[in-house]
């Protein structure tokens, strides 16, 4: 029944009865403290009265004493003080008879006191005090009032009376107050008791409550715990078992929808993330191989979500590679084709250049060799001067001999001519001979073919063939001799004939030769001629030659100055051409690495 | 035993002096188009056709130049069959007869080409006999001898 209630009626229940228990108790102690409130106040109003009582008696002490003075003194001074104590005497005891209204056998008591005191006052006191007043100040008027009944102990037993009275009063009062003291104690012990017992009761309840309370808090809480223990370790079918049906049980009943919809919702994450995970290798596949250098990888991947746009982008992007680095390749290929170009133009330039710093480089040796040259020159001149005129007189010896010369060049013309004819006869013989050998050797040709027929006939023939045989081998024999002898004097025939020819040419030549030279020293006669009139003339014109020879030197230093000039400018230009060649060829590198770099990616799909 | 002694290239061969009918100067062949390349041409003997073998270009040398001892070589061929056919062969340097005693011919050991047969050896080197009957391969034999194969 308990199990059933709520969590908030639990809590109100279990207060409430404590609660209850509680303010119980506080009524009961709050009635025990006004009645030991009330005693205490009876406990004093008995301790007024008896020092009312003492007052009282005080009082009569006092009058007592100053009656006595004056007695004696008959100051009246003290008779005064002695009525003004007497008047207050009333006022003490109607107070006491006001205090004690509530005990009426206290009131007749002092009623009765208050008489006797009056009537000690107005018979002994009164009367004495009027007797010493008549006295006056006599000597031993004291003597005499000493003497008087009143006090000289007879009439004492009037204050007896009242004094007796007055004790009686007293003890009354203290028997009440001894009652008062009890019943007093009394409500003190059951008030111990009654708060003993109440707070015995309220902490036994308290923690029966309590233990009650944990019970049914912590159980489902504990089970709840256990539950979220196993989850957490990793359990997902664990569920909490409802034990009640208060807020706790609906909070475990929630919990396991909770738990269910967390194992479902990981299932589904479970399935999605193996599906993006396929999707992510395959992707990663391509861009692998992408990263390996190969292009050609295709990306299989759809679809509308974040991957499948991933994939479409990579798509586009491979594609763009794609066609970035064909179009690389094809750039890199002309780049090296011009370089190599530009190589080759680099080269030739190169060439040129060399080419044309060695020709600047022969031009200056060329140019210095003209000046030493034409140093030289002059000098030469000046002998070719004094030889010209040498050559003048020779040249007119030389003409004679030259005629001379002349005529024996004749002579040898018409020898030669006869020599001739008599190589053209030696020819012709030769020719026969050759027409009659040729003949000889077809005979022994024919010869050397018969005996060996007649050796094979004879062979055929057997024994009878035996000595004809023997005559064919001899037959062949001298046929071969003859056909050896005849190519001998054939080829000493053609010798001979070579050799007839050879003269015959070499004859003819040098009749030729001899008749060009006739010819040429002819020419070289009337050439003579001339040189000697223009030996003649040459003097003055060397003159001139030697001026300009001189001009011409000059002009010879001044051009190899400037081919100085020319060919370091031409170094010059060589070194920079070489260096673009450098660059050129380092270009072409670049080019070519940047050929092999791109070739490693696979772009063909 | 008689051999007629010639060259083929640079060594000596004999042919049997009983396969020879006569020996002749080096006469002016027929060409024969379209004709294997060992057929050197036809040859007019007393106005009858005798086909003649290059030995050479037999052998599978390149033919010599014409020498004043370059001949024809008459023989006596004799076809499987028993016919007898006169058949020319070129063979240059054609020395003579000369003697062979049978106890010096020894078998070559070696058969590259079919129509060589033993070798004797002398003081000139060896000498190797030609067989004529097995100088002509049938096929060629069949061309240069139709009529009487047919």
């Amino acid at each position: 029944m308990f199990k059933d209630l709520s969590i908030k009626k639990k809590l109100y229940f279990s207060f409430s009865a404590i609660l209850a228990i509680i303010l119980v108790l506080l009524s009961i102690a709050y009635n025990r403290f006004n009645s030991l409130s009330e005693a205490n106040r009876w406990d004093r109003h008995t301790m007024d009265v008896i020092h009312a009582i003492d007052q009282l008696r005080n009082d009569l002490l006092q009058v007592q004493v100053e009656a006595r003075g004056y007695y004696l003194t008959g100051d009246p001074r003290r008779l005064e003080r002695a009525r003004k104590e007497m008047n207050d005497l009333p006022g003490s005891i109607g107070e006491l008879q006001k205090l004690t209204a509530d005990n009426p056998n206290q009131v007749a008591r002092f009623k009765k006191l208050d008489d006797k005191i009056r009537v000690w006052s107005e018979e002994i006191i009164e009367s004495q005090l009027k007797l010493r007043q008549e006295m006056g100040d006599k000597p031993g008027a004291a003597d005499a009032m000493g003497r008087t009944p009143q006090l000289s102990g007879s009439a004492t037993s009037a204050i007896g009376e009242v004094y007796k009275s007055m004790n009686e009063a007293a003890d009354e009062e203290k028997r009440l107050l001894a009652a008062r003291i009890q019943a007093s104690e009394q409500l003190q012990d059951t008030m111990r008791a009654v708060l003993t017992g109440g707070g015995v009761a309220c902490v036994l309840l308290s923690l029966g409550v309590a233990w009650l309370l944990a019970r049914a808090l912590l159980a489902p809480l504990n089970n709840l715990t256990q539950a979220v223990h196993k989850i957490a370790a990793g359990d997902q079918s664990a569920r909490a078992q409802v034990l009640s049906n208060d807020e706790l049980g609906d909070v475990s009943t929630e919990f396991n929808r909770m738990a269910q919809a967390i194992q479902d919702s990981q299932a589904k994450e479970l399935a999605a993330t193996n599906l993006l995970r396929s999707k992510v290798d395959s992707l990663l596949g391509v861009v692998s191989k992408a990263a390996a250098g190969d292009l050609t990888g295709k990306i299989e991947v759809q679809g509308e979500d974040a991957i499948g746009r991933l994939a479409a982008g990579l798509d586009r992007m491979f594609a763009n590679l794609r066609a970035l680095l064909n179009n690389v390749q094809k750039a890199g290929i002309q780049v090296t084709t011009s370089a190599t170009e530009i190589a080759a133009s680099a080269k030739q330039q190169e060439a040129t250049g060399i080419e044309q710093a060695q020709t600047s480089v022969e031009i200056l040796s060329t140019t210095k060799e003209i000046s030493a040259n034409t140093s030289q020159l002059l000098k030469t001149m000046e002998e070719a001067t004094a030889v010209a005129d040498y050559t003048t007189s020779a040249t007119a010896d030389a003409q004679n001999n030259l005629k001379r010369m002349d005529s024996t060049m004749q002579h040898m013309v018409s020898a030669t001519d006869s020599i001739n004819a008599k190589l053209a006869a030696l020819s012709e013989k030769a020719s026969n001979i050759n027409s009659v050998l040729i003949t000889i050797t077809k005979v022994a040709d024919q010869t050397n073919i018969l005996s060996l027929n007649a050796a094979i006939e004879a062979e055929k023939a057997g024994e009878a063939g035996r000595g004809f045989s023997v005559v064919a081998t001899e037959i062949r024999r001298l046929a071969d001799q003859t056909s050896v002898s005849t190519w001998d004097i054939e080829q000493m025939l053609k010798e001979m004939q070579s050799a007839v020819s050879a003269s015959v040419m070499g004859m003819d030549k040098f009749s030729e030769e001899i008749r060009r030279s006739v010819g040429e020293v002819r020419q070289v006669t009337d050439q003579l001629s001339g040189v000697m009139d223009q030996v003649q003339k040459l003097a003055p014109q060397f003159d001139v030659v030697l001026q300009g020879m001189q001009s011409q030197a000059v002009g010879a230093e001044q051009i190899s100055a400037t081919m100085m000039q020319l060919n370091d400018a031409t170094q010059q230009t060589v070194e920079s051409l070489k260096a673009t060649s450098e660059a050129v060829h380092q270009l072409q590198y670049a080019a070519g690495d940047l050929q092999t770099s791109v070739a490693n990616f696979a772009v063909a799909v | 035993m008689k051999l007629l002694v010639f060259h083929i290239g640079a060594d000596r061969y004999g042919l049997r002096l009983r396969d020879v009918l006569r020996v002749l100067p080096l006469v002016e062949l027929k060409q024969l188009p379209l004709a294997p390349d060992a057929v050197a041409g036809l040859m007019d003997l007393h106005g009858e056709s005798v086909p003649v073998i290059d030995l050479c270009r037999a052998s599978g040398l390149p033919s010599g130049e014409d020498h004043f001892d370059t001949r024809i070589i008459v023989a006596d061929y004799v076809t499987p069959e028993g016919s007898h056919h006169q058949l020319g062969l070129r063979a240059e340097r054609v020395l003579g007869v000369q003697e062979v005693r049978d106890d010096q011919l020894t078998d070559s050991g070696v058969q590259a080409a079919p129509f060589l047969g033993q070798v004797a050896g002398d003081a000139q080197g060896m000498l190797q006999l030609v067989e004529l009957s097995q100088l002509l391969p049938p096929d060629l034999r069949a061309l240069l001898f139709q009529t009487a194969a047919s």
